[in-house]
């Protein structure tokens, strides 16, 4: 069901006082990026409904300063560039810090990128050797000429990370300083592609350290990496929100 | 013999730009992780964002939990503020906003909201007494008053409400078609009217 982008365009107004629902917000907001026009429009329009919100201003309780100025000294920042921020505003504001590694250096260049993911960052030195070792799909990830690496921040703190070959769509993943998922919780990974959702495997590890890098194969462009928190033993599907995504792409 | 005159400064009064007010550089110093600035940040826009949640909400409790986690929010992702695109304060608001009807819509969908309890469209804003925001309420309501009565109930729904815009629609009786234009039409007219800076 597509709408005619001049309707689209209508819909600037109802996006600035977020009265789009469902379908139709995900197509306005896919149009957004298209249209620079549309917006500059929603950008205007979002300044006029802030001006509505500031003129609604209310004395919030007394108690709230000393909460949340305390509570900023256990929230991790978000690092000054893009990032891919998941949570915030439901995920709707989409960025990555994509860094494209120098194909002449490509393997001296991937033996430090794991050296960043999953040793210096955190420490967890056995952890690499063990993967180094074990796997040869890994360190063929790794030493992709087309290998990203790509990091994403996760709403409980830590980042993850994901190397990922387009090539051989294959991808390795994995995430530091997030802390432990829980009583009988598990970190568990999956490949997201539209509605549906494959398991790669739990993220072992944890902790404050780096979690041992797990192998995702049958990555395609526009796919999801997606960790979540799930009972321990993992799940055959998804039951919450993703803590930290990434988007692959061609 | 002349003596040069000295000590006459241009500037006696240590002229000050805006100070305090310039959230956009203390968004800046927020990101670097300085708590001081976020202060200054908060007791500028937690009256605002605590006042949007309340106006979407009603409920005191739910209001400062949304408020609470919008402004840490902003502590959390200052550094991907950008003046490039809008002001601070829209920024913030803009995240205020979207998280207090997030919220609306969440239990809307657990349980029906009731339909009675809506919309005190009309000018009764019992919720504050701030001097600050005076000139803001002021100039609103004014602008307000420059549009069409559907132009300024469909804008109140959606945003003080909280309402989808198919729920307007409902609301006020309209085609679906009718309350679109009418939210994008009178939110122009209210932005040439402020003279917000597109």
């Amino acid at each position: 069901m597509s709408v005619q982008s001049h309707d689209l365009h209508l819909l600037t107004g109802a996006y600035a006082v977020d009265a789009l629902t469902g379908d139709e917000l995900d197509e306005f907001e896919h149009h957004l990026r298209q249209c620079p026009s549309c917006a500059e429009e929603v950008s205007g329009l979002q300044e006029t409904a802030a001006r509505l919100g500031l003129a609604a201003a209310a004395a919030p309780p007394p108690s709230m300063r000393a909460q949340v100025l305390d509570a900023t000294n256990r929230v991790r920042q978000l690092p000054p560039s893009g990032v891919r921020l998941v949570t915030a505003d439901g995920g709707r504001r989409r960025r990555r810090l994509v860094r494209r590694l120098p194909r002449p250096i490509a393997v001296a260049a991937m033996a430090a990128a794991i050296v960043v993911l999953a040793v210096l960052q955190v420490g967890a030195r056995h952890q690499l050797q063990q993967a180094q070792a074990n796997s040869q799909s890994i360190a063929s990830v790794l030493s992709a000429p087309d290998a990203r690496i790509e990091l994403g921040s996760s709403t409980v703190g830590g980042t993850m990370t994901a190397v990922i070959s387009a090539h051989d769509r294959e991808a390795v993943i994995t995430a530091s300083g997030m802390p432990s998922p829980g009583h009988a919780r598990v970190y568990q990974l999956w490949v997201m592609r539209g509605t549906s959702a494959r398991s790669v495997g739990l993220l072992a590890g944890g902790g404050a350290g780096a979690t041992s890098p797990v192998l995702a194969d049958d990555v395609q462009p526009g796919d999801q990496l997606a960790i979540t928190i799930e009972p321990a033993g993992g799940t055959r599907q998804p039951t919450a929100n993703p803590i930290a995504a990434i988007r692959t792409r061609s | 013999m002349n003596t040069p005159s000295v000590g006459r400064q241009p500037h006696g009064r240590g002229h000050s730009e805006g100070h305090g007010h310039d959230l956009a550089g203390l968004l800046a110093q927020v990101a670097c992780g300085d708590h001081a600035a976020f202060e200054a940040v908060y007791d500028q826009l937690a009256g605002p964002v605590y006042g949007v949640a309340r106006k979407v909400l009603r409920d005191p409790a739910q209001s400062e939990e949304v408020a609470q986690e919008v402004l840490l929010e902003v502590w959390r992702s200052a550094s991907r503020f950008d003046p490039a695109r809008g002001s601070a304060a829209a920024w913030v608001m803009t995240i205020a906003h979207r998280r207090a009807v997030d919220r609306v819509r969440a239990e809307n969908a657990a349980t029906a909201r009731e339909q009675k309890a809506a919309p005190d469209i009309g000018a009764s804003d019992d919720v504050f007494e701030l001097v600050d925001v005076a000139l803001d309420r002021q100039r609103v309501r004014r602008c307000m008053g420059s549009l069409s009565t559907l132009q300024a109930e469909a804008i109140k729904l959606a945003y003080y409400g909280g309402y989808s815009y198919p729920e307007v629609a409902g609301l006020l009786g309209l085609p679906l078609g009718t309350v679109k234009t009418r939210i994008r039409d009178g939110l122009i007219r209210m932005r040439d009217c402020m003279e917000v800076a597109p």
